[in-house]
């Protein structure tokens, strides 16, 4: 997080020139290290485009030299880090318990192992506490996993106590949940089992501090780290290092708490009557699609979300409420599938969050296109009823 | 079915005034649906609940507490008195340290069941349980079924709390309980030192550290490595409908072809 601290000193002392009668210091070597220094002619030159009768400049080329990494001179030729660091015994453990939503570590769960990572420092390890199995916990950042054995469906009581039994059982230092509704829940479940105070919301980590908003966002407090933090989303940087080791701890598996839940069923979503910033898969038309009766179609038939951009909402031939983009909604969905739409800046920003891009559109220098994970350059009228078409092809096949 | 609705004293969002948090205004509307419910304020003072009784709350009792005081105990004495089937509360306060324990808090203290998230509640199928739907990510809900008491907490996507109705609210009673709360020894609290809020820079997903403005924006519009990944110009429409389903399934969005698995 800080500047290192520079020691002028040192500095002074390392670009002396041995050998001279009297001192002498090489002051411009001392430079190397910072920020390359830039040639405006020979960028000139290098954008210069030939054969032109007039001046033509091409600005794409840089003329720069390639930023190579300065090797620091305060420890030359550092040996190269191990591919996978071992921590064979730590001197205590911090823990983290990653929503895995779907399975997956979702990029909240892996900001966890950043903060968790800061709290343990050198001596400390990191372990996961995950419900089920997850291969990339180990380049996430998490030096040993358990995996906590619960009843399978709707048991947060279970799991909660699950937590608490580990927590005296490998006397945790932290244990660090995500800021969601499901890792808040936990953690609150767990704060009040073990009987300990919860640091919620941590909005900074630092090894000495923990810092969270107080009274509706009025005041800071900054304390020592607790032992039961919630973290909120995108307030610590990821884990960035080499990958860890993620060896298995065995735990003994506790005695699940009777429940009073009775049964929980889940629901998924209908698509049509999803909001928005809620949907996962977004279907959406611009101005290239006139037909929108078929946009609806494509868009039922698909299971997504209808949205627009701003041109068809100002136009009247879509609801407000669709609107995509920096003055309409800003999406979090999974999967955004763009037919006709060439992706102004305002409308990609409501379009950053989202994973996958799948774009159809005329135009081949279009944003849009160059932001898609696939791209296909053709007219979205003729495309969407080859969609309706293909999945009642597929259907009729089954049949 | 007896409803205990937790109020607390709020602040609006924009002019920082004390108001009924939007939440409890909405729980105020599940309870209404539920029985008939009484109001719970534990405070200093309780003009800044009094909105609850024109949003549909005949009742309010009010313990009078120091500011700053813990009011789980109180709470959980007065609930103990009154055992109510069900006991609604908002996410998290926002006049103290907003941790959102007290809905856990008072279920331990009352042996209740916590369900968070809640957008709807209706009476179960035999008596002495309670159904509930609750919200969860990605538009997704979950109908859980569980025994009575229960605590439950209101997710925003509830319905919209009813319109304030002035004669109700003349009318409504905020009845002052005087509560000997027995003195339980306080949980080790966390010694903080507190300052005025600075809010800080989000962190910027995927922008590299110390890059240029350019890179920050290509972070911010998602123009990534994953560019130019796949460009097909001018297919046939059928093979571009069959490489928009591939890749769809591929990323696990579209169910696959009936028939395939």
């Amino acid at each position: 997080m800080t500047r290192a601290r520079r020691d002028p000193r040192a500095e002074r002392a390392a670009a002396a020139l041995p050998g001279a009668a009297r001192a002498r210091f090489d002051l411009f070597a001392r430079c190397a290290g910072g920020r390359p220094r830039r040639d405006p002619r020979m960028e000139a030159a290098a954008q210069r485009v030939d054969g032109a009768a007039r001046l033509r400049l091409d600005r794409a080329q840089t003329g720069r030299p390639a930023a190579a990494p300065a090797p620091s001179r305060a420890e030359p030729a550092a040996p190269p880090a191990p591919k996978t660091i071992v921590m064979a015994a730590p001197a205590f453990l911090v823990a983290v318990v990653p929503d895995l939503a779907a399975g997956r570590l979702s990029p909240h769960d892996r900001q966890l192992f950043g903060a968790a990572r800061t709290l343990a420092g050198a001596d400390g390890g990191v372990i996961a506490l995950a419900g089920a199995e997850g291969a990339e916990l180990g380049p996430a950042g998490a030096d040993r996993t358990a995996r906590l054995a619960g009843p399978e469906g709707y048991a947060p009581d279970a799991r909660a106590a699950a937590i608490a039994s580990t927590m005296a059982a490998l006397n945790l230092r932290h244990v660090i949940f995500p800021e969601t509704p499901d890792g808040g829940d936990l953690a609150r479940r767990v704060a009040v089992l073990a009987g300990e105070p919860l640091f919620a919301d941590v909005e900074m980590v630092s090894a000495a501090a923990l810092m969270r908003p107080a009274q509706g966002r009025r005041v800071e407090q900054r304390a020592a780290p607790a032992r039961l933090i919630t973290l909120a989303a995108d307030a610590v940087a990821p884990y960035a290092g080499a990958p860890r080791e993620a060896r298995d701890e065995p735990l003994e598996p506790s005695a699940a708490p009777a429940s009073a839940i009775l049964a929980a069923e889940r629901i998924p979503a209908d698509p049509a009557r999803t909001p928005l910033a809620l949907a996962d898969f977004v279907v959406s038309a611009g101005n290239g699609v006139t037909d929108l009766e078929t946009f609806r179609a494509v868009a039922a038939a698909l299971g997504g979300t209808p949205g627009a951009s701003r041109v068809l909402c100002d136009a009247g031939l879509m609801p407000r409420e669709a609107q995509v983009g920096a003055s309409g909604t800003v999406l979090s969905a999974t999967c955004y599938l763009a037919l006709g739409i060439a992706g102004a800046p305002q409308h990609l920003q409501g379009v950053a969050g989202c994973e996958h891009v799948v774009a159809v559109n005329t135009d081949l220098h279009a944003a849009m296109i160059e932001r898609a994970g696939l791209a296909i350059v053709q007219d979205a009228q003729v495309v969407m009823p080859a969609l309706i078409e293909e999945l009642a092809r597929e259907r009729g096949a089954f049949a | 079915m007896k409803v205990a609705v937790l109020l607390s004293a709020g602040r609006h969002p924009v002019s920082g005034r004390g108001a009924l948090p939007r939440l409890e205004a909405q729980a105020i509307r599940l309870a209404a649906a539920l029985g008939s419910a009484r109001g719970l304020h534990a405070g200093p003072d309780a003009d800044v609940v009094a909105e609850a009784l024109g949003r549909g709350l005949s009742q309010i009792d009010h313990v009078a507490l120091a500011a700053g005081a813990d009011p789980v105990p109180a709470l959980a004495a007065v609930l103990r008195a009154a055992a109510p089937d069900v006991v609604l509360a908002g996410r998290r306060g926002q006049g103290g340290d907003d941790t959102g324990l007290v809905p856990y808090a008072l279920a331990r203290a009352l042996g209740a069941t916590v369900i968070p998230d809640v957008v709807a509640a209706r009476p179960g199928s035999e008596p002495g349980v309670i159904e509930v739907e609750q919200a969860l990510p990605k538009g997704a809900a979950r109908r859980v079924v569980a025994r009575l008491p229960v605590v439950l907490t209101v997710h925003p996507a509830a319905p919209e709390p009813s319109a304030f109705a002035f004669g109700q609210a003349r009318r409504g009673r905020i009845e002052r309980l005087d509560v000997a709360a027995p003195a339980e020894p306080a949980a080790a609290a966390i010694a903080v030192a507190e300052k005025s809020y600075r809010p800080r820079p989000k962190m910027m997903r995927g922008a590299p550290a110390g890059g240029s403005a350019a890179d920050r924006l290509k972070a911010a519009t998602g123009g990534g490595e994953a560019a130019q990944a796949n460009v097909m110009v001018s297919p046939e429409p059928r093979e571009a409908a069959r490489a928009i389903l591939a890749y769809l399934r591929q990323i696990g969005v579209l169910a696959p072809p009936p028939g395939a698995g």
